[in-house]
């Protein structure tokens, strides 16, 4: 079974990684996810791809810290995170979270938390490729 | 010698993703900053974050680094 928190290149299956979450307990009631994707307009632009860069140690260090707090804050039975790297094209998968739990209420929120705190916390940066030029996105609250 | 490592934004500014930058007894990230930022001030006014060691720093950067140290300044995440 692949790790619960990774970096990749590749694209990643939102069923595989419900499968694996599933897999951990038999007593997860409800199961949140949140799919992050490339957009093919930014800020008044067509976006033909993204390019990801990351401090990988860290990004994965924090990734995995980030897991295992949700699981403690939210009582989760299991978490998942994968987040893709390099270039992918508008469309395409970025990032998938996964939070398992006895009832909806706790995945759910646990959910929406670790979106939030990838984006403050993990030290990955995008870069929105268009048909005129290339930029750095401005994070967004 | 003290490793520093520059990442998007900052690395495209920097026109680098690495430097060596002398050790000598006594040096904080502080210091190293301070250098850094009067030779590459556009990129330095993106930092807002600082990694020692693989680990977010919260200090006032005036704890001396040990030889072979890894600093990365970083400019906010817009990772997800």
């Amino acid at each position: 079974m692949s790790d619960a928190v990774r970096l990749q290149l590749e694209d990643f299956s939102q069923d595989e990684e419900v499968r694996a979450l599933r897999a951990s307990s038999q007593r997860m009631g409800g199961i949140a996810t949140f799919l992050g994707c490339a957009r093919d307009f930014s800020e008044g632009r067509d976006v033909r791809e993204i390019s990801f860069d990351a401090y990988r140690p860290m990004a994965l260090a924090e990734l995995q810290k980030l897991r295992t707090e949700a699981i403690a804050r939210f009582a989760l039975l299991d978490a998942r995170i994968v987040h893709r790297l390099g270039t992918v094209r508008a469309g395409d998968n970025i990032v998938f979270i996964a939070a398992g739990a006895e009832h909806r209420a706790p995945a759910l929120e646990a959910c929406r938390w670790m979106i939030d705190e990838l984006k403050e916390r993990v030290p990955i940066w995008k870069k929105e490729i268009t048909p005129t030029g290339e930029s750095w996105v401005t994070p967004h609250p | 010698m003290i490793k520093v490592l520059f990442f998007g934004p900052v690395a495209d500014r920097v026109g680098l993703r690495q430097i060596e930058v002398p050790f000598h007894d006594g040096q904080c990230w502080q210091d190293v900053r301070n250098v850094l930022q009067s030779q590459y001030p556009e990129a330095f006014a993106l930092v807002s974050v600082t990694a020692v060691n693989g680990e977010r720093v919260r200090d006032d950067g005036r704890t001396p680094l040990a030889d072979g140290a890894e600093i990365v300044f970083m400019s906010r995440f817009s990772g997800g």
